[in-house]
């Protein structure tokens, strides 16, 4: 009996202890780090990864390191679920930066809403993310807000243009989102979309599509899908013989996208949330550190990154302020974390980021960038003004 | 439909049912011989893929185990003209081949030693697929891989006709496609047809026991079976990966299932049979509307729904007599 009532005791105490903050402080990194998706999610874990290096160099959250806790969310719903579900309840994190897609977001997201964790979404850009739940935020800038200005952009560069194909990944959520707000440009832009093609992530064949692109006579196509199909799909479109203007949406937006198309990427327009020629000094430190370990320019998927996880630690710092990190309970610290992200301002590499009430980021610079390569393999993102 | 638009339909049909049929050249050589489904066809086919591509780039640069292994930092001599790109692809498609036959020896000899059910070979074989596509993902990442784009070197990539006022268009790749299959093809019916391994093989298809006394070593010629079998595979692997892309380890998977459809639509066991059935599933897939092309999986296997209704033993199959 005695032994009974001392290992309850016990029990309970371990149980209390482990609703404690631990340091160094755990902060979850959910993202693609295997699937096709992982094109992009390894870019994140860079960019996650050097913030915690920077970060922690520079006294961590006021003299307190963080931790970050990876979790492969692959690139289905399923593996994002259990991502979100471990860093919660076996590593105890005050928050979490994934996942990853949109179409991930929705399902995973939910998870965090009723565990009380805040999610900052490192590259979520469908509608609807922050409005999954109180705890849910992005700094990833809505494809509504990114995707117009390389229609514009397009535009400047051939004043012609009056005919459009739009083709898009109809299995990803994301890429359904994308290309509505593509669509609604084009046709406010006064341009006809002559023919709308769709398309899974998981297709290598686009005879079919690019066939019907061909027969439709357009000057522009509009690409929204993510790096593997749509890669894919640029360079089927080019060697079956278009030669117009092509705009990628934000799943093309990363290098990884050379290897596929090769030198049929040339000339890609690409709308983005990140330029490595951001003046802040966030940014500079970044691709100055970027460039030395990596020889090429940062990606906006590692600076996005980058930015989730230094929302978080400015949050934390700001509470750790307030009462030190140690003395809050899990549960306590992890509500006024996300109520501190929403409430602060932050200079980031993506330049100055602020949030709406309802988690939705608000970011000042957009760039639209065009892809050059330099030979089969190697290229990079040139900034057009 | 205008003319060009069927035309343009009917060369894409083509091309993708040229693939799907060398795919399941591979899957029936195996059936007829054995009366069994080798389910690590898949997995060989994607092997064969990776196998030229470690030939051909050597790079791996994003996930798993060969994390930045370059073997070829001058670039490969084995790449930039078809000869070299050809050699490296026949490399690839061998030691895909002797892949297969070590699946043999692995998954389906310890079954027919102990004389056990068709169907536990067939799981058996499944296991060996989910075991090498998962070390695929474990030695190189589930990335896409490319082939270089002048791969089969300086090529067009693509030939336009006139069709009227339209023009039609098809990729170099999924020419250089067509022919290999139509060529594998013929190398394949006269090795069957015409050679002493091709009477012994029909003879071990026939009736293993009466081969046996006739002299014939039959667990040698299921050997050269396979061997054959995962030579196809591997080379519809490069094939389909230079049009294409290596998509990842599971890539064979897709053509697995369709491979499947194909050699149940032909015929099963019918060498023809695999190649009609092939065609037939790649036309139908390419007379989807573009605007519904995401459905064309659906299309295949209802295609081949109806058309074993009207026909059980597939369309060049041959229907079972059954003695009593």
């Amino acid at each position: 009996m005695k032994r009974l009532a001392f290992t309850v005791t016990f029990a309970l105490l371990a149980a209390a202890q482990a609703q404690k903050v631990q340091t160094p402080v755990p902060i979850g990194v959910a993202v693609a780090q295997t699937s096709n998706t992982a094109l992009l999610g390894q870019e994140q874990v860079i960019g996650a990864r050097f913030a915690e290096k920077f970060l922690n160099a520079r006294g961590g959250i006021n003299g307190t390191p963080i931790k970050l806790v990876f979790q492969d969310a692959a690139g289905d719903e399923n593996s994002a679920i259990n991502a979100f579900q471990n860093l919660i309840t076996k590593e105890n994190v005050v928050g979490i930066v994934g996942p990853t897609l949109s179409q991930q977001a929705f399902a995973a997201d939910p998870i965090a809403e009723r565990a009380k964790v805040p999610v900052l979404g490192p590259s979520n850009t469908a509608k609807g993310i922050p409005q999954i739940g109180e705890f849910v935020a992005r700094v990833s800038a809505p494809v509504a807000v990114v995707a117009p200005n390389a229609i514009k952009q397009a535009l400047k560069l051939d004043p012609k243009i009056k005919k459009v194909a739009v083709l898009y990944a109809q299995n990803d959520a994301f890429s359904t989102s994308e290309t509505g707000t593509f669509q609604e440009t084009a046709k406010a832009q006064g341009l006809n979309v002559a023919t709308v093609q769709k398309f899974q992530t998981t297709d290598t064949d686009f005879t079919t599509q690019v066939t019907a692109v061909l027969n439709a006579d357009v000057d522009l196509v509009i690409v929204s899908g993510l790096a593997a199909d749509g890669g894919n799909l640029v360079k089927q479109l080019r060697q079956l013989g278009y030669k117009g203007l092509i705009i990628g949406g934000n799943g093309l937006n990363t290098s990884n996208i050379f290897s596929v198309c090769q030198r049929y990427c040339d000339g890609i327009i690409i709308a983005q949330a990140y330029s490595p020629a951001q003046p802040s000094a966030a940014n500079q430190v970044f691709v100055k550190e970027y460039r030395a370990q990596y020889k090429k320019d940062p990606p906006q998927f590692a600076a996005q990154a980058y930015a989730g996880v230094q929302v978080m630690v400015e949050a934390l710092k700001a509470l750790d302020r307030k009462k030190k990190l140690a003395q809050w309970d899990l549960g306590e610290l992890r509500a006024a974390l996300n109520k501190q992200i929403l409430a602060g301002k932050y200079n980031t590499p993506l330049g100055e980021l602020r949030f709406e009430k309802d988690g939705e980021i608000i970011q000042k610079d957009f760039y639209v960038a065009q892809i050059k390569m330099k030979d089969a393999r190697t290229g990079s993102f040139v900034f057009l003004k | 439909m205008e003319l060009s638009q069927l035309i343009q339909n009917l060369l894409n049909g083509l091309a993708i049912g040229s693939v799907y049929a060398i795919f399941a050249l591979g899957y029936t050589l195996v059936f007829s011989i054995l009366g069994i489904i080798n389910f690590a066809h898949g997995a060989v086919f994607t092997l064969g893929a990776y196998f030229t591509y470690t030939l051909v780039v050597g790079q791996f640069e994003n996930n798993g185990l060969l994390k930045g292994v370059n073997l070829f930092p001058q670039g490969s001599p084995l790449s930039g003209n078809p000869w070299a790109f050809a050699l490296a692809t026949l490399i690839g498609a061998v030691i895909a081949g002797f892949v297969a036959v070590l699946v043999e020896r692995l998954a389906f000899r310890p079954m027919r030693a102990r004389g056990a059910d068709p169907l536990l070979a067939l799981v058996s074989s499944l296991g060996v697929a989910l075991v090498v596509v998962n070390l695929i993902q474990l030695l190189v990442g589930a990335e896409i891989y490319n082939f270089p784009s002048d791969a089969y070197g300086e090529v067009r990539p693509a030939l336009s006709f006139q069709i009227g006022d339209r023009v039609v268009i098809v990729r170099t790749v999924q020419i250089i496609i067509f022919a290999v299959s139509l060529a594998m093809l013929a190398v394949l019916g006269y090795v069957i047809g015409r050679t002493k391994v091709g009477k012994a093989l029909r003879a071990v298809a026939e009736s293993p026991g009466t081969a046996s006394l006739l002299g014939i070593s039959v667990d040698r010629f299921i050997l050269i079976t396979f061997f054959l079998s995962g030579f196809l595979g591997g080379l519809a692997g490069t094939l389909v990966g230079t049009a294409f892309g290596v998509a990842g380890p599971y890539f064979g998977v897709t053509y697995g299932l369709k491979g499947l459809a194909v050699i149940v639509l032909g015929g099963l066991g019918s060498i023809p049979g695999a190649v009609v059935g092939g065609l037939v599933i790649g036309l139908a897939e390419a007379f989807v509307p573009a605007n519904y092309s995401a459905y064309k999986d659906a299309v295949a296997f209802a295609l081949l729904f109806v058309i074993l209704l009207v026909r059980p033993q597939g369309l060049l199959g041959r229907v079972q007599i059954q003695k009593v």
